[in-house]
């Protein structure tokens, strides 16, 4: 691949690229993310859908919050049990919401280290205001929007404190 | 505060980036296709099915943590290696490392990696930094990924090297602990193409090597069946995009950089007959890079009915015909250069 060619602009996700220079050695340069680049909106799109549909499922008691995380951080009951330490036929359970609702606080933090995320967030859904509209709080974040909120640890590592207001820091 | 003197560069890959930095800190000079060649990085492997995986994938290199034991048995470079039970262990040896001025590469899951755009994270667990110092809440982290050096929270590292799952890190460190005065680079280099050949063509195993790549053009028709819905396949095939072009590859499933390091070996073992191999890998990766660049464009235009994945999937049997035949000249011409 010629130099020229390996030019793409996405200062968000940078990349090292091997091409042929202008005097014929090959070597690095340093570019934008092709797919950043051309098709980060797509991939947004894509996943708010995927967000929305299986928020709604949980909405709905079709799946459990453990199953809409697990979905979305492409994540198989295998790779989940052995990352949370759960047994694949606990968490097999926990994927469906009755299953979900026996399942014990300090599993549930387990979970919740794997994805990242306060344990609270397994029990309620964070929606804001976003023009004339309700967005998912994960969705918001990526927009990098001024959301007016701010989750922060506690020393009870069960319990997440969250401020709400007009502009936060 | 404990930061250790570092220069910090960015890398096409993350594993031959992170001990192409060590050494060059170290005070050998060495480029990341170098290492990237000797160690017989260039690899292919399809996974239709996977207890780990959601969905088919690939990958376009060899087995993590091969390039280091490969790296090491050519050229005698030594590095020193630890693994932990105990979380707490492993960060009492990180501290004391960084305390002893030594910046030391981990293990980790990129998706901890808190200064990466969400959107490019995953589970993954064979991403590798280099930690260069610490103050109370966060480490100093090189990654070959980002152009600067970045803070990650001591709680996001906790998790990144001590999680679970399929190839969990278990707190994996590593530095490097000697260096040979004299490397023995012809040596290295006949070895590390040798290596390389013989996993494209002679592994017995049907998903792996040019085998793989014509079982990835056989089995990718039955990509539709096995998504959920039109965005998902579309999701999975920009995937395809994502692996061989952005996933540390230096573009083209990491052929491009393999067409640098024989351009390297050529001058460095005086072997000009490399010239031409390397020269034909660009030609060959190019290749690679119009079948990605077709895949997000399909996907993209969610325009993957079995016209267009049958287009796939002979761009797929081209790449594999012409990486058989190359791989092939190139393992006789270096038994007899």
């Amino acid at each position: 691949m010629k130099e020229k060619d390996g030019y793409t602009n996405a200062p968000e996700q940078q990349v090292i690229l091997y091409v042929e220079k202008e005097d014929g050695n090959y070597g690095p340069m340093q570019t934008g993310s092709y797919i950043t680049g051309n098709y980060l909106d797509d991939y947004k799109l894509k996943r708010g859908h995927l967000e929305e549909s299986l928020r709604n499922k949980v909405i709905n008691n079709e799946i459990s919050p453990v199953s809409y995380y697990m979905i979305l951080e492409d994540l198989t009951v295998s790779e989940l049990a052995s990352r949370a330490g759960i047994r694949k036929s606990i968490v097999k359970k926990h994927l469906d919401p009755a299953g979900f609702g026996q399942a014990r606080v300090s599993t549930l933090k387990k979970y919740a280290g794997v994805f990242n995320i306060p344990v609270s967030a397994l029990l309620q859904i964070l929606m804001l205001r976003y023009n004339d509209h309700f967005e998912s709080y994960t969705i918001l974040e990526e927009k990098k929007l001024d959301k007016g909120i701010e989750l922060t640890d506690t020393k009870n590592p069960y319990v997440t404190l969250v401020k709400i207001g007009d502009k936060l820091p | 505060m404990i930061s250790v003197p570092y220069k910090h560069k960015m890398a096409a890959h993350c594993e031959s980036g992170s001990i192409t930095s060590l050494l060059n800190n170290a005070g050998l000079d060495i480029t990341e296709p170098m290492v990237f060649g000797i160690s017989s990085g260039l690899f292919f492997a399809y996974f239709h099915k996977m207890r780990s995986f959601t969905f088919p994938t690939f990958i376009v290199r060899n087995k993590p943590g091969q390039m280091r034991e490969n790296f090491t048995k050519r050229t005698g470079v030594k590095f020193k290696t630890y693994s932990f039970s105990h979380p707490e262990k492993g960060f009492l040896v990180l501290d004391h490392l960084l305390d002893s001025n030594i910046p030391v590469a981990a293990q980790v899951d990129f998706y901890y990696m808190d200064y990466i755009p969400s959107w490019e994270r995953v589970h993954i667990n064979v991403h590798f930094i280099v930690v260069v110092g610490k103050d109370d809440s966060a480490y100093l982290v090189s990654d070959s990924y980002f152009p600067e050096l970045v803070s990650l929270r001591v709680e996001s590292l906790r998790k990144a090297r001590f999680a679970g799952g399929n190839m969990s890190p278990k707190g994996f460190l590593f530095h490097p602990e000697f260096i040979p005065e004299e490397i023995d680079y012809e040596t290295a280099i006949r070895k590390g193409i040798r290596k390389t050949c013989f996993n494209m063509l002679k592994i017995p195993i049907p998903f792996l090597g040019i085998k793989g790549i014509r079982m990835f053009a056989k089995k990718i028709v039955e990509w539709p069946a096995l998504a959920r819905d039109t965005e998902h396949l579309s999701h999975e095939v920009m995937k395809i995009n994502v692996l061989l072009e952005d996933q540390g590859t230096g573009g083209a499933g990491f052929r491009f950089m393999f067409a640098t390091f024989l351009q390297q070996a050529a001058a460095k073992i005086n072997t000009p007959q490399l010239l031409d191999f390397s020269k034909k890998m660009m030609v060959i990766g190019d290749g690679w890079r119009e079948f990605s660049l077709l895949a997000a464009r399909f996907g993209k235009n969610r325009d993957l009915g079995p016209q267009r994945m049958k287009e796939l999937s002979d761009l797929l049997m081209d790449r594999a015909k012409a990486e058989e035949q190359y791989f092939n000249e190139l393992y006789k011409a270096i038994k007899e250069i």
